[in-house]
């Protein structure tokens, strides 16, 4: 039996297909400007690779972005919070898990799941650039490096340069004046990604902690910030070999079975 | 409670026993430091507290610094020592006189928003753990962070408590006095109310007086002790002179170029909110008035350039004193100051404790806040103290820092810079910011838009005449 | 309901029209320390001033700032547009602080006739009762000069008697919800709360009985969990309308715009004595200070009677009265046991419903409903 989760963010749209228990297919797309064509072509595009369609899916959830009308438009049984996949998928990766931290594109959340999964807690943010993928956009192209780069160069730093602002419009203003004065790139990298580990930390007070703690979103790429959060919440985090924008739709492929085994 | 940072990590210690700790360094300073000895000592301390004791004990205004930092330490040791002495510390807001305490044997009083200040002007990392720490509740955003700060210190669990805490702003601030209640309720702590109608007849004081010997009562409770004849005329004896120096230094303000250092601002507005009525209050204006009255007296005073004449017409900012009065004195701008010294006090009658108490009670009436914003229009009595003292002091340009907290008098702000602008042809600048966090809006930014308004606004509208009033070439 | 629907979908609606035509005076006020009976004795047409979500603030915003209230912003908005001119008159009551500044800066720039500010207590004692009571003398008073309106104790005992059936029509369907099947929706209640402010109350009355009526008629809900919600002023039913859409009804709440507005319990029988225990004791609101216990000890017995599964609390952005209030509460429902969201809004905007949406969901799942 196969199952489907379908998660469509900000940037990139994801889909996992389920088989026995594991990852049969994935698939990553850039998003289209309408949710139901990014689902679809993610969707479709995971089926493919294995010579399957549609009608082999046993169920199918939908997440994020127009969850509500690709469950509509019949490409989903059912539609969950991106909360609870973010949180069920990691939990399935690692069954220890249970607080999840997930920075997107566009907003970040802290969750809280029990020893089966399931949701206990959680904060978001989807109002403040800060603290989300897009604070990193901003500050890579102001540096002149890519998002990928931006947090392997923050290793190279002799010190931190610290930003002074919470707000990124500001902070943008602010490296700019480094710069101009000569500061490394590596130093600025490094007062960045601390800022933003800085903003999800506000997130993480406010739901609290308890072990074990995972990053999921495609900021968890990023090892300096990852870095500045074990320092800021004093452990480690567990890390995994699952590519970490998967773990949305993971999570729904694991409710879509659930969901199914549950009707069944 | 304990360990609300939710990180697992302890904590070590709060905002009080902090700045204690620094502020208790400093009390073995000598009473005056040479140029040398205060680098030396900007050396060794940590970077933000370094910052403001460079402003701070800068040697023109030393003579007036020193008393004001030995009545900061004292105000701070009275507390840490009370609960060994078996008194009491109240916890009060700025607008709350804090005179009547002073009046108890048993009862210290220290104020929320000058913890918090001095937290912010000392701590490394400006007291923003603290801000952060309440935000970890789920408190939102956008409270106060003067008095949060602290608050959100107290509320760690892992800094002094207080016996009772006075909410003193309501009706004129929600903010500050909800945060108050909120603090009282989760530390199981006494809340003493202090309410004021939004009234400004006679029959408003007459409730307010009754609501005032209430809380009487209730201090008296709190203290286990009578409030004293004796000592509260004592006290208010030392107020009087308080008031005194205060309308001294208000004379001052009116030469021109305005000898008032702008930072004396937070020295009056500090001492009117914790040691009123105090020898080390007394101590500190005494000597604000003599360095004020050196700078008029100096050889260069008549040549020196005045670009503007500044009033913020309600906070300014506090988290960075170099980038803000230092940087303002540079630039030639004569900061004469912000609204939190605008306590308009009138002397004492000493005639019996009912005329004493009586002042007292007209004073908490006509307290900064609680006379503007506790109005029956909250812009009324604003403009009509701002345009007041335009007038009084010369003054060619208003800011309004725009805290982004203070939601009563962002919500007349427009009404204020029109009636302002009309009445008396003065500009207001409207700013943006946090006025006791720097993460929220760089003093760069607040020192470029002030810039720009000096050239381009008020310049351009020509200067004033200058003059000299009679009154104060006597002082 | 069609009569429900015009009367939250357009501010100037039928009964304003009639009542413009037929010479009758129409008077707003915000805030339900206003005593209504005092205007409704006086024969005027008390409105409830309300935005009902629109966010257009283009106007407001050169007065109010971006760090005030939508919700007043929207008002003020509406003052400033001409939407509100039927208007004779507006009350002002000390609700909060962005409540005053909106009041201050209608007054300042589109002055209506009549205008008059109740001074209302942030305490309960005896000193304030008896403040309270006189500033109702002096509403009543203000009110009969300017209206020559005439208002003895027998019409205010009238009005007080009218809004009494009032209230008590209004909690038979309020509390409807308690019983294991659920007829209404919460966002119904909350459209009603906004009709209460919207037309005269005997025509209000009337429709309480007409929506009685068709209640009996409805087959039960669908219902994937009982909610409690509570906090913010919001008049936007379309937002709980959206909400209850993911299948959490609103089975109790502590609404300005909702279960407040019929607490009516007092013991003077004098009448202006009456409304000063009546709308001071029973002001549900984080403004009122020193009674915290009392309002969380109302919050606590209203969710266990409807049977709540969990609560949803809101404040719109920049309420510091709410905001902070709302994590008391929650860390008090939590100790008892309840499952709390906080959530913290935009006033009216239509974006704000996807992130709102998302939450609930999230904390419907949470439920494991």
């Amino acid at each position: 039996m196969f199952y489907g989760g379908i998660d469509v963010g900000s940037l990139t749209a994801q889909a996992v297909v389920l088989k026995d228990n594991s990852i049969y297919s994935f698939q990553s797309i850039p998003v289209k400007p309408n949710p139901v064509d990014s689902a679809a072509a993610v969707i479709e595009g995971a089926l493919r690779d294995k010579g399957l369609t549609l009608k082999d899916l046993s169920f199918c959830v939908s997440t994020g972005y127009g969850r509500e009308q690709i469950q509509k438009e019949g490409l989903a049984g059912e539609n969950m919070s991106e909360i609870s996949c973010h949180g069920k998928g990691a939990w399935w990766i690692l069954p220890r898990v249970r607080t999840v931290i997930d920075i997107g594109g566009q907003d970040a959340k802290v969750i809280r799941v029990d020893q089966d999964g399931e949701l206990v807690n959680f904060v978001m943010n989807d109002k403040c650039a800060a603290g989300t993928g897009r604070f990193l956009d901003v500050m890579s192209k102001t540096l002149g490096v890519t998002v990928e780069e931006i947090g392997p160069l923050s290793f190279s730093a002799r010190q931190v340069i610290e930003m002074s602002s919470r707000c990124s419009i500001f902070c943008e203003t602010e490296v700019h004046h480094y710069l101009q004065r000569g500061a490394g790139l590596a130093d600025l990298a490094a007062g960045i990604n601390r800022t933003m580990a800085g903003r999800v930390m506000a997130l993480v007070r406010r739901v609290g902690i308890e072990k074990e703690v995972t990053m999921t979103g495609g900021v968890a790429k990023n090892p300096a910030v990852r870095r500045e959060l074990e320092k800021a919440m004093g452990l480690k985090m567990l890390t995994y070999n699952v590519d970490s924008q998967l773990v949305g739709a993971l999570g729904a492929a694991l409710i879509a079975r659930r969901l199914e085994e549950v009707k069944s | 409670m304990n360990n609300l940072n939710g990180t697992g990590k302890a904590q070590t210690t709060g905002l009080f026993s902090r700045v204690h700790g620094l502020f208790s360094v400093l009390k073995k300073l000598p009473d005056s430091l040479s140029a040398e000895e205060l680098e030396g000592l900007i050396k060794v301390l940590p970077a933000d507290s370094a910052n403001s004791m460079k402003s701070l004990l800068k040697p023109s205004i030393q003579q007036a610094s020193m008393p004001f930092l030995r009545m900061l330490i004292a105000a701070l040791d009275e507390t840490k020592a009370a609960k060994e002495q078996g008194y009491k510390v109240v916890l009060a807001p700025f607008n709350f006189p804090p005179e009547i305490i002073h009046a108890f044997d048993k009862l210290v009083p220290i104020t929320t928003e000058v913890l918090t200040t001095l937290g912010v002007i000392s701590l490394e990392g400006q007291g923003e753990r603290y801000w952060e720490l309440a935000m970890g509740l789920g408190l939102p955003d956008h409270l106060c962070s003067a008095n949060t700060i602290d608050l959100g210190s107290m509320l760690s669990g892992m800094d002094f408590e207080p016996d009772a805490i006075i909410s003193g702003c309501i009706g004129s601030c929600d903010v500050n006095s909800k945060t108050h209640e909120f603090v009282s309720l989760l530390m199981d702590l006494p809340q003493i109310a202090l309410e004021k109608p939004p009234d400004n007849t006679e029959r408003g004081f007459s409730f307010f007086k009754k609501n005032y010997y209430k809380m009487i009562r209730q201090l008296e409770e709190l203290a286990g002790e009578e409030l004293n004849d004796e000592k509260l005329r004592a006290v208010a004896i030392k107020v009087n002179r308080c008031t005194e120096l205060y309308h001294d230094l208000w004379e001052m303000k009116k030469l021109v170029p305005c000898p008032v250092p702008g930072i004396f601002s937070l020295f009056v507005c500090a001492t009117r909110f914790s040691m009123w009525g105090r020898d080390e209050g007394i101590k500190t204006l005494e000597q604000c008035l003599e360095v004020a009255k050196l700078n008029f007296k100096s050889d260069d005073y008549g040549s020196r350039e005045e670009k503007a004449r500044v009033l913020w017409i309600y906070l300014s900012y506090y988290y960075d004193l170099v980038k803000f009065y230092d940087w303002m004195e540079e630039h030639k701008i004569s900061n004469m100051g912000d609204a939190l010294q605008w306590a308009f006090p009138e002397p004492l009658d000493l005639t019996s404790r009912e005329t004493i108490l009586d002042g007292m009670i007209r004073s908490a009436w006509n307290n900064v806040m609680t006379r503007q914003m506790g109005a029956a229009s909250m812009s009324q009595r604003w403009i009509e103290d701002i345009v007041y003292i335009i007038r009084e002091w010369g003054v060619n340009g208003a800011i309004y820092c725009g805290h982004h907290s203070c939601k009563q008098t962002w919500s007349v702000f427009s009404i204020t810079r029109n009636e302002v602008l009309k009445r008396t042809g003065v500009p207001t600048l409207g700013l943006q910011g946090d006025s006791w966090i720097r993460s929220m809006t760089p003093m760069s930014v607040i020192q470029e838009e002030v810039d720009q308004f000096v050239n381009n606004v008020i310049n351009k509208r020509g200067r004033r005449k200058r003059r000299r009033t009679a009154g104060a070439a006597e002082l | 309901m069609d009569q429900l629907k015009e009367l939250t979908g357009v501010i100037e609606n039928s009964y304003v029209t009639a009542a413009r035509a037929a010479g009758r005076k129409i008077v707003g006020y915000s805030c339900l320390s206003t005593p209504r009976e005092v205007l409704d004795a006086a024969g005027i047409f008390p409105y409830r001033i309300k935005a009902l979500g629109r966010a257009e603030t283009e106007m407001a915003d050169a007065y109010l700032s971006r760090f005030n209230c939508g919700f007043c912003r929207a008002c003020l908005q509406l003052g400033l547009d001409g939407t509100y001119d039927f208007l004779d008159g507006i009350i002002e009551t000390n609700g909060c602080d962005h409540l005053r500044g909106m009041f201050e800066n209608w007054q300042y720039a589109a002055p209506r006739p009549f205008f008059h500010y109740i001074r209302v207590p942030h305490l309960v004692d005896q000193d304030s009762l008896e403040w309270f009571r006189e500033e109702i003398e002096l509403f009543i008073a203000a009110t009969n000069k300017h209206f020559g309106a005439g208002i003895d104790d027998q019409k205010l005992q009238a009005a007080i008697d009218l809004q009494d059936k009032i209230a008590a029509a209004m909690r038979l369907i309020y509390e409807s919800r308690f019983n294991n099947e659920i007829k209404v929706f919460g966002h119904e209640i909350i459209a009603l709360s906004v009709a209460e402010g919207s037309l005269p109350a005997p025509d209000f009355l009337d429709l309480l009985k007409t929506f009685t009526g068709e209640l009996e008629a409805r087959r039960p809900l669908d219902c994937r969990a009982r909610l409690f919600m509570g906090g913010a002023a919001t008049d936007e039913i379309e937002l709980i309308a959206e909400l209850e859409q993911l299948g959490g009804l609103v089975t109790a709440d502590s609404f300005c715009f909702g279960g407040r507005f019929f607490l009516r319990e007092a013991s003077a029988r004098e009448p202006v004595k009456r409304l000063a225990e009546m709308y001071l004791n029973n002001l549900l609101c984080p403004r009122m200070f020193m009674s915290y216990p009392g309002r969380k000890a109302y919050i606590v017995d209203l969710i266990a009677k409807s049977k709540a599964d969990g609560a949803v609390l809101f404040h719109n952005k920049f309420c510091d009265l709410h905001g902070i209030e709302n994590v008391k509460l929650k860390m008090d429902l939590e100790k008892e046991g309840l499952p709390v969201l906080l959530l913290e809004k935009e006033y009216g905007a239509g974006a704000d419903i996807g992130r709102m949406k998302t939450r609930v969901q999230a904390f419907l799942e949470q439920l494991k409903r």
